[in-house]
């Protein structure tokens, strides 16, 4: 990856994160280091994981 | 440095603070207004909030966070600080602190701006650090579960009935804002009707088409959202199109309300996903974009510093500085609800407990910097125009004309012409009773966005700050709605029990239904109030918010008390002490005032007394009186909660205090961390 790229990646993380989006390079990262011997998800299915998990119940934002 | 940052802070803000003791009399600039509150809000970190993480708290960054030892790549993350500090920001900061000290202007910009920088210090960012501290040493907990294991589970089942009562009134009070924005303005509508197939359009682009890809498809959102604000202009313009787009306040209410259930029934990933995207994007943008545009312009403050309406005969909502100053802005200074959030996703993702200082605390000072800087936006505008917008039709009348002589009387003067004229400049027929505080926050926004950014635009920047406002709003009662619905599922779970299921449509769409009736019923209320709706229901809010901090600080206290550290109880007691007394009198009050705009039941009987006179149609006056009934009882049901949760909570203090009880924290067990 170009440096350029490389910056509008990690650009891109951040926004991520303050927004509370789902990471799949990130959790992708975590499994090969932590299990890896489970296989990675598709795309579709951390996307799907995530909207699970983070709208399951109680508020996320404030008024 | 160490001694340098704080002792300039320190300088700074008595600097500000002596700008604004010395200055009565001629307009002030902002800027004092700013320097005050930073300098305040730095020394206050240094000092107390250092003090409270050292001591009260004892942050220990040898201890492993949850986020390190139970790394899972998704909600568990170690986070770097400062984005962290983002994130939260993001969660905590909302309509709130931009829509109270606007109402609270009122008063002038002083008690507001007092009650914004102390209360914040010495209140909000003290529950916000607890909070987030007690959930970050639980495994992310959540406030009702920290209160159910700390206090008792009956406890843990009030703060459950008090949290979904205040979503029910939260949701009512921003719709009926976001339904003031609205009313008869065709622009405004075309540019809120539009975020929806652009919200859905970004959630198959998310979904479907690729996957996960949620930065592109939230930046091309803002693209075309903001293709929508300029098309709504055109809209607006075109003598065909604007009669479609142009409703009555009744007319959006229901639109709103039939939004909210099919928002919070539809699968996530459609709507209700991408509109939190979006919102969060714009708002963001905007407070930066506000905060860069009260720094060029500075504007002076045309408000007096206090009015003569401290006395409780304000035209916005009755009642004196005390105690209402005090619960019309609570998010800024000290807001319940962020108890919910600081016991939410932030917990999971802290990376070291020493962090949590900064996005605990440091998080809440900078959301009452973003309510400063409503105050500041609302105070810089002419106070006639402010009364203008904000005052109530029935204290107005129908016309420029009317409202001008009427707010004469006020001591404030502003022609029928200029009115009209500024009406005209920010693309709309009329601004006259446009209550809820949004529309003048825009106004006050787009003066400041037009003397930053460009004169010219002004048309083009209310709408867009009425846009932003209403967007956000909006995405609350979609998710406030289903937030309450599982709420509801819980509660009636324990009733019986296939209800709790989640899963099971029968049960959601009853439970939807349930809370959609709820607010949707309070909203329609607030909507044919002839006082404005605001005078009624943004008290309520305010009540049910601020006993929702003062169960947060009883939880907060449980745990410094069991901690060990009885002697520093006072950080949370403090401002448990101050909001009881507040929230006690202002609910007395709202219930059992003579004065038929105070008091729910004096406006009951005043209502009979026009029944009986013949004055008042008796259907009409019957809903009334049943409506004040209602709130009244609504009052007092948010009390007795309080109390019974204080009373629990003193109890369990006298117990562990006494030796009767072992102090026995359910913190997670202690593992060294691997990155300190």
């Amino acid at each position: 990856m170009s440096a350029a790229g490389a910056k509008i990646a990690a650009l891109a993380t951040i926004i991520r994160r303050i927004c509370g989006m789902p990471d799949y390079a990130a959790y992708c990262a975590h499994l090969q280091q932590a299990h890896p011997e489970q296989p990675l998800p598709t795309r579709r299915a951390h996307f799907d994981a995530y909207l699970r998990s983070r709208y399951a119940d109680g508020p996320t934002r404030c008024c | 440095m160490t001694r340098l940052i704080p002792t300039l802070a320190a300088l700074a803000g008595a600097a500000g603070w002596s700008a604004i003791a010395l200055a009565r009399g001629e307009p002030i600039s902002a800027a004092w207004i700013v320097l005050a509150a930073v300098g305040t809000y730095i020394l206050a970190y240094r000092v107390y909030g250092r003090f409270l993480a050292s001591e009260v708290l004892a942050l220990d960054d040898r201890r492993a966070t949850p986020s390190e030892r139970l790394a899972n790549g998704r909600d568990f993350v170690p986070t770097t600080k400062w984005v962290l500090f983002g994130h939260h920001f993001a969660a905590i900061a909302g309509a709130g602190p931009l829509v109270g000290p606007v109402l609270a202007a009122q008063f002038g910009w002083l008690p507001g701006t007092i009650w914004l920088v102390f209360g914040v210090v010495l209140g909000g960012a003290v529950q916000d650090f607890v909070i987030l501290f007690g959930s970050m040493r639980r495994d992310g907990k959540s406030l009702g579960q920290m209160a159910k294991e700390e206090i008792g589970p009956v406890t843990g089942l009030l703060a459950m009935v008090a949290i979904l009562a205040i979503m029910v009134i939260l949701l009512a009070v921003l719709a009926l804002v976001v339904v003031n924005a609205l009313k008869d303005s065709p622009w405004g509508v075309f540019t809120i009707l539009c975020t929806i197939p652009i919200a859905v359009l970004m959630g198959f682009w998310m979904k479907v088409w690729r996957p996960g890809d949620t930065v592109t498809a939230s930046i091309a959102g803002v693209v075309l959202l903001l293709l929508a604000l300029v098309g709504g202009q055109r809209v607006a313009a075109s003598p065909t199109l604007a009669p479609l787009f142009t409703f009555d306040g009744l007319t959006i209410a229901y639109g709103i309300i039939a939004y909210g259930f099919i928002a919070s029934v539809l699968p996530v990933w459609m709507l209700l996903c991408p509109r939190d995207y979006l919102s969060t994007f714009m708002k963001v943008g905007t407070i930066v974009l506000l905060a860069v545009g009260i720094m060029i312009v500075l504007p002076p403050l045309r408000m007096p510093a206090v009015t003569q309406f401290i006395d409780g005969t304000g035209p916005i909502f009755a009642g004196k500085v005390f105690p209402f100053c005090f619960i019309t802005i609570a998010c800024g200074a000290i807001s319940g609800f962020h108890a919910l959030v600081a016991s939410g996703t932030t917990p999971k993702m802290v990376r070291r407990e020493g962090d949590a200082l900064l996005i605990g605390y440091g998080g809440m000072l900078m959301e009452s910097f973003v309510a400063v800087m409503a105050m500041c936006a609302a105070a810089a505008l002419e106070p006639g125009l402010y009364f203008a917008i904000n005052s109530p039709a029935a204290l107005l009348g129908p016309n420029a004309t009317t409202a001008a002589a009427k707010i004469a009387t006020w001591g404030f003067t502003i022609t029928p012409a200029s009115l009209e004229a500024l009406a005209a400049e920010v693309g709309e027929t009329s601004l006259l009773s446009r209550t809820g505080g949004a529309p003048s926050l825009a106004v006050g926004m787009a003066q400041i966005f037009a003397g930053a950014f460009g004169r010219g635009l002004m048309s083009l920047w209310y709408h867009f700050a009425i846009m932003f406002e209403a967007l956000f709003i909006l995405t609350t009662v979609d998710t406030g709605t289903r937030v309450g619905r599982f709420m509801f599922q819980e509660l009636a779970g324990h009733v019986w029990k296939p209800f709790g299921r989640t899963s099971w449509y029968p049960a959601v769409i009853v439970s939807t239904g349930a809370v959609v009736a709820g607010w949707g019923w309070f909203l329609i209320q607030g909507v044919l109030d002839p006082l404005g709706g605001i005078n009624s229901l943004w008290p309520l809010f305010g009540i049910s918010n601020q006993l929702l901090a003062a169960v947060a600080l009883c939880v907060g206290t449980t745990l410094i008390i069991k901690a060990g550290k009885a002697r520093h109880a006072w950080t949370t007691l403090l401002p448990l002490v101050w909001l009881l007394v507040v929230t006690l009198t202002a609910s007395a009050q709202k219930v059992f005032d003579a004065d038929p705009r105070i008091g729910f039941l004096a406006h009951a009987d005043q209502v009979a007394a026009q029944i009986t006179a013949g004055t008042m149609v008796a259907a009409t006056g019957a809903r009334l009186i049943f409506n004040d009934r209602l709130d009244a009882a609504l009052a007092l049901i948010f009390v007795a909660v309080t109390l019974a949760v204080v009373a629990a909570s003193a109890w369990e203090w006298f117990r562990v205090l006494s030796g009767r009880t072992a102090a026995q924290l359910h913190e997670a067990p202690y593992t060294e961390s691997a990155l300190a």
